[in-house]
């Protein structure tokens, strides 16, 4: 059955101290839109993003999940949501393929061969993270993000250390999975946030 | 392996430095626990702060629910632990030239014991992780909880050593109990000092 998810976000704040990184945030989005979240640097987007993500508290404010309308609890959030972050590194003493079982030991081997591939990690995959280069280690990284096939999928720099070819295979999945997902990415890259169909901007 | 190293050498060295002389019991009791208290702080703590520094930490908070985390934590360091409690007591007890008069209750002992320190260190691992000034921070927060711990466990010990010694099961139920409140405040708890402020 076809799931709508939908995620609210209203009045959010963070501050630090005395610091106000944003506040008075309010937007709606659900299954087939995506959302830019840009700003320049130190702004509060990997923040805000954390926050959406539950895994920070907000200042102020509340983020709701619905599912077809119907608020889901807070601790089912994490399981509809792949998350990937500069500041999410896998462990570097396992290999590609060790990080992948680690975290999904349900997913099928056929599946995972068929992201290692299209992914470009396959040859790659037995070899320890701490051996792979920036590109490499960001593409793992957005790998374990799609791995379960999320319905909502928050992105923080995607295309950092991406060369030209990742970015490729990274926006053309993106675009094949649009309209079932709910798809958020802080960025600073023009064509990436003119790729989502609305925008936020931090000031 | 810090753990070994260090619980190996300092039994090491008291017993060189004591010449074969043997110690009274009390002596022993509260040296086997300082031991076992340090070798717990130095070596527990790395299960939350390796974490941190490594920066996996919040790819574990992505990829796991908070209870599993914990759970798994925990676990790991009861049994490390454990571990080496089997491999120091033996070498403590020969070199230092323990009598123990009640073995079941020494035995006894040194597990609630460990249990206690484990379970404690590591909640207040997941505390200190993310702070800076690990080491004092770790120390000054450690002391409320673990004092009573080990208050009790070198007085339990010294009762197993000592000809006349009488061993009191409560104390053996405080440790146990001790570690069980410790177990499930940390599992409610755990989720709010996962979480990023």
């Amino acid at each position: 059955m076809h799931q709508t998810f939908t995620i609210e976000a209203e009045n959010i704040a963070k501050r630090y101290n005395r610091q106000t990184l944003f506040q008075n945030l309010d937007f709606s989005i659900e299954t087939g839109r995506s959302l830019a979240i840009t700003g320049p640097n130190g702004s509060g987007k990997t923040t805000l993003l954390e926050i959406i993500a539950t895994l920070r508290r907000p200042s102020a404010g509340s983020v709701r999940y619905l599912v077809n309308g119907i608020e889901i609890e807070k601790r089912e959030i994490l399981n509809l949501v792949g998350f990937q972050s500069p500041r999410s590194n896998p462990y570097s003493e396992l290999s590609g393929l060790e990080n992948i079982q680690f975290i999904g030991s349900d997913v099928d081997d056929t599946v995972i061969d068929d992201l290692l591939y299209r992914f470009g990690l396959y040859e790659h995959r037995n070899k320890q993270v701490k051996f792979y280069s920036s590109g490499m280690k960001q593409r793992l990284k957005l790998l374990l993000t799609i791995l379960f096939r999320p319905p909502i999928i928050i992105l923080d720099e995607p295309g950092m250390n991406l060369d030209s070819a990742g970015r490729s295979i990274l926006f053309s999945y993106l675009e094949s999975i649009r309209e079932s997902r709910i798809i958020l990415i802080a960025t600073n890259e023009v064509s990436e946030a003119d790729w989502c169909t609305v925008r936020i901007n931090l000031e | 392996m810090v753990m070994f190293s260090f619980a190996v050498i300092a039994t090491l060295a008291i017993s060189l430095s004591i010449g074969g002389i043997p110690l009274s019991p009390i002596v022993q009791s509260v040296l086997f626990w300082i031991i076992m208290f340090f070798c717990g702080m130095s070596g527990l703590a790395h299960v939350f702060v390796r974490e941190e520094e490594q920066d996996t930490s919040l790819f574990l908070r992505i990829h796991s629910q908070p209870e599993t985390v914990y759970l798994s934590k925990v676990i790991f360091n009861i049994l490390v632990f454990f571990l080496l409690q089997m491999a120091i007591t033996p070498l403590y007890i020969f070199l230092l030239q323990v009598e123990i008069r009640m073995i079941s209750a020494f035995i006894m002992i040194v597990i609630a014991g460990g249990l206690s320190i484990s379970t404690t260190v590591t909640i207040l691992a997941a505390i200190i992780a993310k702070a800076g000034g690990k080491s004092s921070l770790f120390t000054v927060i450690s002391f409320p909880l673990v004092l009573p711990i080990l208050w009790i466990a070198i007085s339990a010990t010294r009762a197993t050593l000592e000809v006349r010694g009488r061993f009191e099961l409560n104390n053996l139920y405080f440790l146990l109990a001790f570690s069980g409140v410790m177990i499930a405040l940390s599992y409610i708890l755990f989720e709010y000092i996962w979480l990023d402020e």
